[in-house]
């Protein structure tokens, strides 16, 4: 667009708009960090910054409440899914990217075309099977059935035609073996892309709420969220306390968002006007 | 795409030993393949089509033994799932979810791309902060809503009262049949606008500035840019936003979870129904809620063929428009 010369004013109005929208889309967040640092009996009260901030609420849920235990859940679930996913993504996103093979298009088609199907779709197959497993109410449940990741192997393979193939032909040559073209060359060439896979599936997994919530039962494997979702059912009314255990829930994410946006962003939107 | 170009390395391989070349390729390439390609049959394919088997079975009303004990009904599910009054007002409730969210999801993040679209210092920041909602847990943002939007004593409720506004205060506004549903898809939309602010910023940052400079010169209005050059350009964007918003629509489970649980009802023809029972919800309350998982099941393929109708309109706007 044409911005040569800013006016003054214009940048000022722009300063205000941008600010009273940013005002708008935190304020959620705002307040529920707010909220979780007053006293229970203060919850409602409309100061901005609340007087005599205290940290009980957070001691409460962490200790009394089983977040601390939540949260090591969560950090299991999210991390080793997350590894998995992005490792079994890039492998197969190595081969669609540089290989010929049977039936490859028509595959990656069948693959896409998965990406349609809505997620409400799985919750009863998905669970009628780990039951059937036996796996209800346990790791393995929560992110084994999620390690398949369609869209990630979408931006890997997109990602990796851009590696030139005379690379991989050149180690060839040389003797590397399949194994030592993929370690040696694809992985350290797809850096960018694999860590940009890392925190989207480990978000993903992060916030996968309602699978988590369907496959345990027992309070020892909730994961964050779903120990969030209980306690809200059964105190509706503690309020500091809920927002004190949604401060928690969301920390990791905000604080990976904090460092690594560029990869987020990038991440999520670079499928979206591709094809 | 460059598929074809990747193939050349193998192809100048040799003739000779070609055969046993390309039975080692395939295998390694499905060795490769193999943890992806399996846990997609197991969890993503056997899924879709064990849904079906589900949807023709039933749970007996006296059985516990949940999978032992299943029922063949053949089409009974669907039959009853065509005259069952709830989910065709779930359907209303989805599609009045998407005619909600697609023009306020548009509205809202060509409007922050549009702020961001100039050289002023801290667009980084700002465009950071209108993101970050988009990576946050919806559970949480619902959770958060819940207290804003509370009865009596909610930061909202409170507002509104400072300026007059009494209306809301004694039931809130996820409690009134009016609000219920907008505020939910209120508090969606603050929360996903980022996403399609950085669609339409990289759109409208690729439109040429020198037809800006022309319709200046000849003396349109910044109105008239807006209408007649930045929105036909970024029509694709648009319409990608329509599709998005629609199968958020057919998706919209944890919104209604954490904010509404399908409430309040309103009474309709001597029926209590939810003001936010869209479909979702509803496939959750009969499976977790219910237990009737071939009723669920049925409901998800309801949802699937929907799915598949709207990505084929979709296409074939899309088709015409985006070449």
């Amino acid at each position: 667009m044409a911005v040569q010369r800013t006016s003054v004013w214009k940048t000022i109005a722009l300063y205000v708009g941008l600010t009273a929208a940013a005002i708008v889309v935190l304020f959620p967040f705002f307040w529920m960090v707010v909220t979780a640092f007053k006293e229970p009996g203060q919850a409602f009260s409309t100061e901005l910054f609340p007087t005599g901030p205290t940290i009980s609420n957070f001691k409460r849920v962490l200790g009394d409440f089983g977040f601390g235990r939540y949260f090591v859940n969560s950090v299991i679930v999210a991390t080793t899914a997350a590894a998995f996913a992005t490792l079994f993504a890039s492998l197969a996103g190595y081969v669609f990217a540089k290989k010929q093979f049977f039936m490859r298009d028509r595959l990656f088609g069948l693959l896409l075309l998965s990406l349609m199907i809505p997620g409400m779709m799985y919750v009863v197959p998905q669970f009628a099977i780990i039951t059937k497993l036996g796996w209800m109410n346990t790791y393995k449940a929560m992110i084994i059935p999620h390690l398949a990741n369609v869209f990630g192997l979408f931006l890997m393979r997109q990602y990796m035609l851009t590696i030139p193939s005379e690379l991989i032909e050149a180690a060839e040559m040389d003797g590397a073996s399949e194994r030592q073209v993929f370690t040696t060359i694809m992985v350290p060439l797809s850096i960018p892309i694999i860590a940009t896979l890392f925190l989207l599936t480990f978000q993903f997994h992060w916030n996968n709420f309602l699978w988590q919530l369907i496959v345990t039962n027992v309070e020892r494997l909730y994961t964050v969220p779903v120990g969030l979702a209980m306690f809200k059912s059964a105190h509706e009314e503690l309020y500091t306390l809920k927002m004190a255990g949604s401060c928690i829930s969301i920390l990791p994410i905000a604080v990976l968002f904090f460092f690594a946006q560029r990869y987020f962003i990038e991440g999520m939107t670079m499928g979206a006007v591709k094809e | 795409m460059s598929e074809r170009g990747t193939g050349g390395g193998e192809a100048r391989a040799g003739r000779s030993w070609s055969l046993t070349k390309h039975a080692r390729d395939n295998l390694t390439a499905y060795t490769f393949l193999a943890p992806f390609l399996i846990i997609f049959l197991v969890f993503l394919v056997y899924p879709v089509v064990y849904s079906l088997y589900l949807a023709m079975h039933q749970v007996p009303a006296d059985s516990f033994d949940v999978f032992g004990g299943l029922q063949f009904v053949g089409f009974k599910n669907f039959i009853k799932l065509f005259t069952d009054v709830k989910f065709w007002w779930s359907v209303a409730m989805t599609l009045y979810y998407a005619v909600l969210i697609i023009p306020a999801g548009i509205a809202a993040s060509l409007t922050l791309a549009l702020l961001l679209n100039n050289r002023l210092k801290a667009v980084a920041v700002y465009r950071s902060a209108f993101f970050l909602p988009y990576v946050l847990d919806m559970l949480v943002v619902g959770i958060v809503w819940t207290l804003i939007y509370s009865p009596h004593v909610g930061i909202l409720v409170q507002f509104f009262e400072s300026i007059g506004i009494t209306a809301f205060t004694e039931k809130g506004f996820l409690g009134m049949p009016g609000s219920a549903m907008p505020s939910v898809v209120f508090a969606n939309v603050l929360k996903g606008a980022g996403f399609g602010m950085i669609l339409y910023l990289s759109a409208i940052q690729n439109i040429s500035p020198s037809l800006y400079e022309a319709a200046e010169i000849d003396g349109a209005t910044p109105w008239q840019r807006f209408t007649r050059i930045t929105l036909p350009l970024v029509k694709p964007i648009t319409f990608f936003m329509v599709i998005i918003g629609t199968i958020s629509a057919l998706n919209a489970f944890v919104e209604v979870y954490a904010m509404t649980s399908g409430g309040p009802n309103v009474d309709v023809g001597g029926r209590a129904l939810g003001a936010t029972w869209v479909t979702g919800y509803y496939v959750f309350d009969a499976f977790y809620n219910q237990w009737r998982l071939g009723y669920a099941s049925a409901m998800s393929y309801v949802l699937l063929a929907l799915t598949v109708i709207v990505s084929l309109v979709n296409r074939k706007f899309l088709g015409s428009d985006n070449t």
